[in-house]
């Protein structure tokens, strides 16, 4: 029994965006995620969690572009999500002075 | 649970499976005989290395390049191997011109530099017993070999170039995706985790035991699997992370990245072409830093302007596991005054960020346990093959319908076709080629390469032309059985190594690897019988007859 195809994706360019969206996008949202947090904490020390968080994270928002049930809300989920926890380091606002 | 959410984990878990399936089985199986790299090293080389005690003989090292080289000025580092009993050296040219005379470059070959390959430089493994050096390549065995094998070294030369090496990249891609179904697999048999725990049942249908097999083992291993496929990414295509972050917060100096995690030290230090007064004596110099760390383990020394007045040495040293988890330690010492210029004890000023990188490290070598720890490590990464394995025939079982059109289901045999030869062959070929590098008279790098892969390729187009699964299955366990056994005899016949000898001599790691290949070789033997036993056909070019019992009933639900 392979999976119920009614619930899959039919057309290619969707499940291309959503291979997008996941890879592309989750990858963004990984490192902005991160980022964020070097401006509060030693950046040695996130970098060498990411280790750990950022790839078990990467797959997580990979599935989550599968299972979300539209892809472009997704989309923008993910670009926002970015932008916001890029904040802190676009406005150089760092508060672990001495890294 | 959601039927939706339910049928897109089943289709994403399916799809990421199958991409992967079967180099994730040569990356576990290569990766499980990596647990006794040292054993396999010694059993090559008939060396046991077991229990031995000795200061590595640095100034003899020294004296004899001496007689080859002008030392003066030139940097050495040493990667000292993990058992201790040996090193790889590498020697730069001098940094003083009047010693290294540097021709002007030819420009064209700037790009890569290979190494050895720089003026009189020289890359080469030294033996601290019996104090021999050899080039890599000779000292090439098959304990390095499958121990690349893991991570697809093999692959790099193929010659696709994107400007990091292809098999690395394939392997960290193939672990990623291998973490995407690790997860997708776990959250598709959430609901029953807990009332088909131990759920196996041998005597029914071959779909079901292939199910049980691949939930039941997989989710008792899955601990142990997730572990392993997050490190695997990390230790094989950290760049991915690195990188950008390097970009963003170091202005794009990986160097400095690398230092603020502890991964290497920078050392600069100007030649003043003012020679040392004096004697360098390094056994006593390693020998004192090694008393001082008394639970640790130097890896590494870097030797700096050797002989000038600036002469600098560092040592690395790493914590033995069952000592202290987690931590790393190094000093750099000014040669002519004697000074301290920086250090850090691996035994007591451990930091986060060796604990994580401790972690990493010793949760995929498996080595803070010693030999039963890694037994059960080996255990656990063929249970792995065994769910790839099984993961391979549900695919193929639950496409095998007779409402399927001919012509898919064809594809879909002879992709599994393809799978199970290449996966199952492999230890057939490992045993061979473990019998053979007991028999050639000359081994080294390329001979190992030849063996191995030819006799894949040989074995893997036979199994696929028998074009019958329990075929397959029936030879490779019975090739298997006699090739294993024939890899104590080999050992015991070329050398004299029996195990009774071994085992008397305290050569327990020569023993343990002939012990090994005789368990395997007695599994595979068993199996054989069962099989035979009990084998069901299972061919699906030939269903032009009637459709089997077996494959109707498959359809479930």
């Amino acid at each position: 029994m392979p999976a119920n195809k009614k619930y899959l994706t039919k057309s290619p360019w969707l499940r291309l965006s959503k291979i997008l969206a996941g890879s592309v996008g989750g990858y963004a949202v990984m490192m902005s995620l991160h980022l964020f947090f070097t401006a509060f904490l030693p950046k040695e020390y996130v970098i060498i969690t990411a280790c750990f968080t950022g790839y078990i994270l990467w797959a997580f928002l990979l599935l989550y572009a599968f299972i979300a049930t539209n892809v472009w809300r997704v989309w923008g989920l993910y670009i926002l999500l970015t932008f916001v926890f890029a904040l802190p380091y676009l406005l150089k606002f760092n508060l672990n002075y001495g890294s | 649970m959601d039927p939706r959410k339910y049928n897109i984990y089943f289709h994403t878990h399916t799809i990421s499976g199958i991409i992967i399936a079967a180099l994730l089985y040569v990356i576990f199986f290569a990766g499980s005989f990596s647990f006794f790299k040292d054993d396999i090293s010694a059993w090559q080389k008939g060396r046991s290395e077991v229990g031995r005690q000795f200061d590595p003989p640095y100034n003899h090292l020294l004296d004899s390049l001496s007689q080859h080289y002008n030392l003066r000025g030139r940097n050495f580092n040493f990667y000292l191997l993990r058992q201790g009993q040996g090193t790889y050296v590498d020697m730069t040219a001098s940094q003083d011109t009047t010693v290294s005379k540097p021709k002007p470059k030819p420009k064209k070959e700037e790009g890569r530099r290979r190494r050895g390959e720089d003026g009189d430089a020289a890359y080469f493994r030294y033996h601290f017993a019996d104090k021999t050096a050899g080039d890599y390549s000779d000292s090439y065995d098959m304990a390095e070999f499958l121990y690349r094998l893991h991570f697809l070294a093999q692959l790099n030369q193929v010659g696709v170039n994107i400007g990091t090496p292809f098999g690395y990249l394939v392997a960290g891609i193939v672990a990623f995706l291998f973490l995407f179904a690790l997860i997708t697999g776990l959250l598709l048999h959430w609901d029953k985790i807990k009332s088909n725990f131990f759920l196996f049942r041998p005597m029914s249908k071959w779909k079901t035991v292939w199910t049980d097999m691949h939930t039941v083992l997989g989710v008792i291993g899955f601990p142990f699997q997730l572990v392993f496929a997050v490190t695997g990414v990390v230790l094989i295509v950290n760049y991915v992370l690195l990188t950008p972050f390097a970009n963003l917060l170091y202005d794009g100096d990986s160097e400095k990245l690398y230092e603020s995690l502890q991964y290497n030290k920078t050392i600069k230090v100007d030649y003043t072409y003012k020679p040392m007064n004096g004697m360098f004596d390094m056994d006593a110099f390693v020998g004192k830093w090694q008393s001082e760390w008394k639970n640790s383990q130097i890896s590494r020394i870097y030797v700096r302007n050797y002989m000038d007045e600036s002469m600098q040495v560092s040592l690395e040293a790493k914590p033995n596991p069952d000592a202290n988890f987690a931590g790393s330690g190094f000093v750099t010492v000014n040669i002519a005054n004697g000074k301290v210029l920086e250090q850090k004890s691996p035994d007591t000023d451990g930091n986060y960020i060796d604990a994580v990188k401790s972690l990493v490290y010793h949760l995929h070598f498996g080595d803070f346990g010693g030999k039963p720890l890694r037994i059960v490590f080996f255990l656990l990464g063929l249970m792995g093959c065994a769910v790839i394995i099984s993961g391979i025939m549900i695919w193929l079982v639950a496409r095998d319908k007779v409402a399927t059109e001919l012509r898919k289901r064809k594809f879909n045999f002879w992709a599994t076709n393809f799978f199970l030869s290449a996966c199952l062959s492999m230890l057939p070929v490992t045993a061979f080629t473990f019998i053979m590098v007991k028999m050639l008279d000359h081994v080294n790098q390329s001979v190992i390469y030849k063996t191995y892969f030819y006799s894949w390729l040989v074995l893997g187009v036979y199994l696929m032309i028998l074009r019958s699964l329990p075929r397959m299955n029936r030879h490779t366990l019975l090739l298997s059985a006699v090739l294993c056994l024939g890899v104590p005899i080999a050992n015991g016949i070329s050398t004299g190594l029996w195990m009774w000898n071994t085992w008397q001599q305290g050569a327990f790691d020569i023993f343990f690897v002939d012990a090994l290949f005789l368990v395997l070789a007695g599994s595979c033997a068993y199996a054989y019988t069962r099989v035979n036993a009990d084998a069901k056909p299972f061919k699906v070019l030939s269903l032009r007859k009637a459709p089997e019992k077996v494959l109707k009933s498959s359809v479930v639900k």
